[in-house]
């Protein structure tokens, strides 16, 4: 072992990097961007879950837990009639309502048991544990009114059900996110292995039209994502049985959609780099930020209101929710919010191949 | 076309980079079957020269004209065949699915086999990029840019690092293809190569100093071998 030999090494990449403002600024950027994101997703004081209480109860003691919820910090309740509280169950406004029956004074003062229905929306996990466990509490303060009594709900799921779990909710997300990373990755460095081999020259010397160079480029990745797609989804589905009530052929073209605009978009953002060093460096820039706004770990509706801006402009946002619109609630083409969904994915595939041809100069220096 | 007395017509031509005045006003003009030699020290501005015929520079001033077409002109490149300085090749593919993919790019598969026999990698066809020597990636790069037959050729420093015996034979083609004819125009160091060209160009500092036959390259300088006539020429300082 030669300690000057080291330090030259050292050296060398010491004196690499200063030349390489790109990478210093990720280096010491970067981290901050992400744990700040990441700080203010999780204490940002973002909204809580929204539910309902509908209130049947002729007595004193329902009235009681209702208003006691709508007082919980970790729930925001209001009061609304069975009607309204199913039809905003249905369009995704709140996350659950508890239903007190009209005997439930009676009840729990004769038999000393509190058995109310709790209606849960059910395609988020995370949302639903809340909800039962703000309800749970508001019986405490009840039980020590008057005196002791058995609390046992009676839940029922709008979608998913008791078995519903959190694979099931982040499956169908990750079956996206797999494919649109990998393919972004693997097509942003070929092309840029190109560049620095030379070839590219070559074919900008040659008839080849940019259109050309990128539509050839989109056809063979994108031949290799769409085999990608297929076994990331009949490994989801076979072997991990991630719930699923969807059609197939929709949750392929939904995946088939996001490996294309991932392709382009490897092509677009490899222009701005210049050694496949650089472009790995896109992945906490692209890639990260995208992973934790998309809805895919924390739910939209949770995040502080800014986030939820941001979330709004995200392409993954809307593919995260597209495919669990198909796999959770069993969307199909008629439902307008897939119709979104999938229309937002596939102008961003418009967009980033647009950008792609755009950017890729018949003249390179 | 072929009706048009230059290959290369291209004038005034002004490219920089930054400060760097890479060509400052060239003046070139090859005829068609001519093989045209340029000739100049390192960072002369013959790489860039080339380039600026293909369209991949785009001058601050001059024009330029390639087979009767003004550049940057896309269609036109389908007859033409360009050599970079280092062999541009994709390494994880075989000789012969290289040559073969620039055929396909061009429309002229049917040039794969005589480009790689004319290269001397006939055998070698099999042999991935990367485990070829360092010669014989300059040869398969070489077949990659004459796989389409192009009525003009541009070779930059197309024999470094090739064998003498298969240089002498590459130059015996490169006239072969000139008198039936193809116009080539080769930039080299190497001065027993410059003397098999129909005219030379001596450029340095982005410009052409000094432009004729090997005997008129000679006889301006009034020295009797050309080694010694390219170092006198070159002499003249920056301007
Ligand atoms: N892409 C570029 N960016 C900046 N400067 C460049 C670029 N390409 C060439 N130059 C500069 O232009 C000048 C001419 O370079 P060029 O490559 O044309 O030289 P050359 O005659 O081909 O040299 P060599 O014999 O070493 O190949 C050099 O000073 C070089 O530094
Ligand atoms: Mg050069």
């Amino acid at each position: 072992m030669n300690a000057r030999r080291v330090e030259a090494i050292t050296q060398r990449l010491l004196h690499q990097f200063r030349r390489d403002r790109r990478t210093l600024a990720l280096l010491f950027g970067a981290p901050l961007v992400i744990l700040g994101l990441l700080g203010y997703l999780l204490r940002g004081g973002g909204d809580v879950p929204k539910m309902g209480a509908v209130n049947l109860d002729s007595g004193q003691l329902g009235s009681l837990v209702a208003s006691t919820l709508e007082g919980s910090k970790t729930v925001s309740a209001s009061s609304m009639s069975q009607a309204d509280a199913e039809t905003r169950l249905r369009s995704g406004d709140i996350a659950g309502y508890v239903l007190l029956p009209a005997d439930f004074t009676a009840q729990v003062q004769q038999h000393r048991v509190v058995a109310p229905e709790v209606h849960l929306e059910g395609s988020q996990p995370g949302l639903s544990q809340s909800i039962l466990q703000s309800v749970s509490q508001s019986f405490v303060s009840l039980a020590s009114q008057a005196g002791g009594v058995q609390f046992t709900p009676r839940v029922s799921f709008l979608y998913g059900g008791p078995s519903f779990d959190t694979l099931d909710y982040f499956g169908a997300a990750f079956i996206g996110l797999v494919v649109f990373f990998l393919v972004f990755v693997i097509t942003a460095v070929a092309f840029l292995r190109e560049r620095g081999q030379g070839t590219l020259e070559r074919l900008m010397a040659s008839p080849l039209r940019r259109a050309e160079i990128v539509l050839g480029y989109m056809l063979g990745f994108t031949v290799l994502a769409l085999v990608q797609s297929a076994e990331v989804l009949a490994f989801s589905l076979l072997v991990l049985h991630v719930h699923n009530v969807g059609n197939v052929a929709l949750i392929f073209l939904l995946e088939a959609l996001m490996a294309i605009a991932a392709v382009n978009l490897g092509i677009f953002l490899s222009m701005f780099a210049r050694t496949e060093f650089q472009a790995v460096q896109f992945i906490p820039l692209v890639i990260v930020p995208q992973v934790l706004l998309a809805g895919i770990i924390f739910p939209i509706s949770t995040e502080p209101g800014p986030l939820q801006w941001l979330s709004h402009v995200l392409p993954l946002t809307y593919a995260v929710e597209g495919l669990r619109n198909i796999m959770i609630k069993g969307a199909d083409l008629t439902w307008s919010t897939l119709q979104l969904d999938v229309g937002v994915v596939l102008g961003f595939c418009v967009l980033v191949i647009l950008a792609g041809a755009a950017t890729l100069r018949r003249r390179i220096a | 076309m072929a009706t048009e007395t230059y290959a290369v017509d291209a004038e005034d031509v002004v490219k920089l980079f930054g400060k760097q005045r890479a060509l400052d006003g060239v003046t070139l003009r090859v005829r068609r079957g001519e093989v045209y030699g340029l000739l100049g020290p390192n960072g002369a501005g013959k790489t860039t020269l080339i380039r600026s015929l293909v369209g991949l520079v785009a001058p601050e001033a001059g024009t330029v004209s390639v087979l009767g077409h003004r550049m940057p002109q896309l269609d036109v490149l389908a007859h033409v065949g360009y050599m970079t300085q280092q062999a541009a090749l994709y390494p994880d593919l075989s000789a012969e699915e290289n040559v073969h993919f620039f055929g396909a790019i061009y429309g002229r598969v049917d040039g794969v086999r005589d480009a790689l026999e004319l290269v001397d990698l006939w055998d070698r066809r099999k042999s991935v990029v990367a485990s070829l020597s360092g010669g014989m990636r300059t040869r398969c790069s070489l077949a990659c840019a004459l796989v389409h037959k192009p009525d003009l050729l541009l070779l930059d420093e197309p024999t470094v690092g090739v064998d003498p015996q298969l240089r002498v034979q590459l130059w015996d083609r490169f006239r072969k293809m000139a008198a039936e004819g193809t116009t080539i125009v080769v930039s080299s160091h190497v001065m027993d190569e410059a003397e098999r060209c129909d005219r030379l160009g001596l450029i340095r500092f982005g410009k052409l100093l000094a432009e004729g036959s090997v005997a008129e390259i000679k006889a301006k300088a009034g020295v009797d071998r050309l080694e010694e006539a390219f170092l006198k020429l070159s002499e003249v300082s920056p301007a």
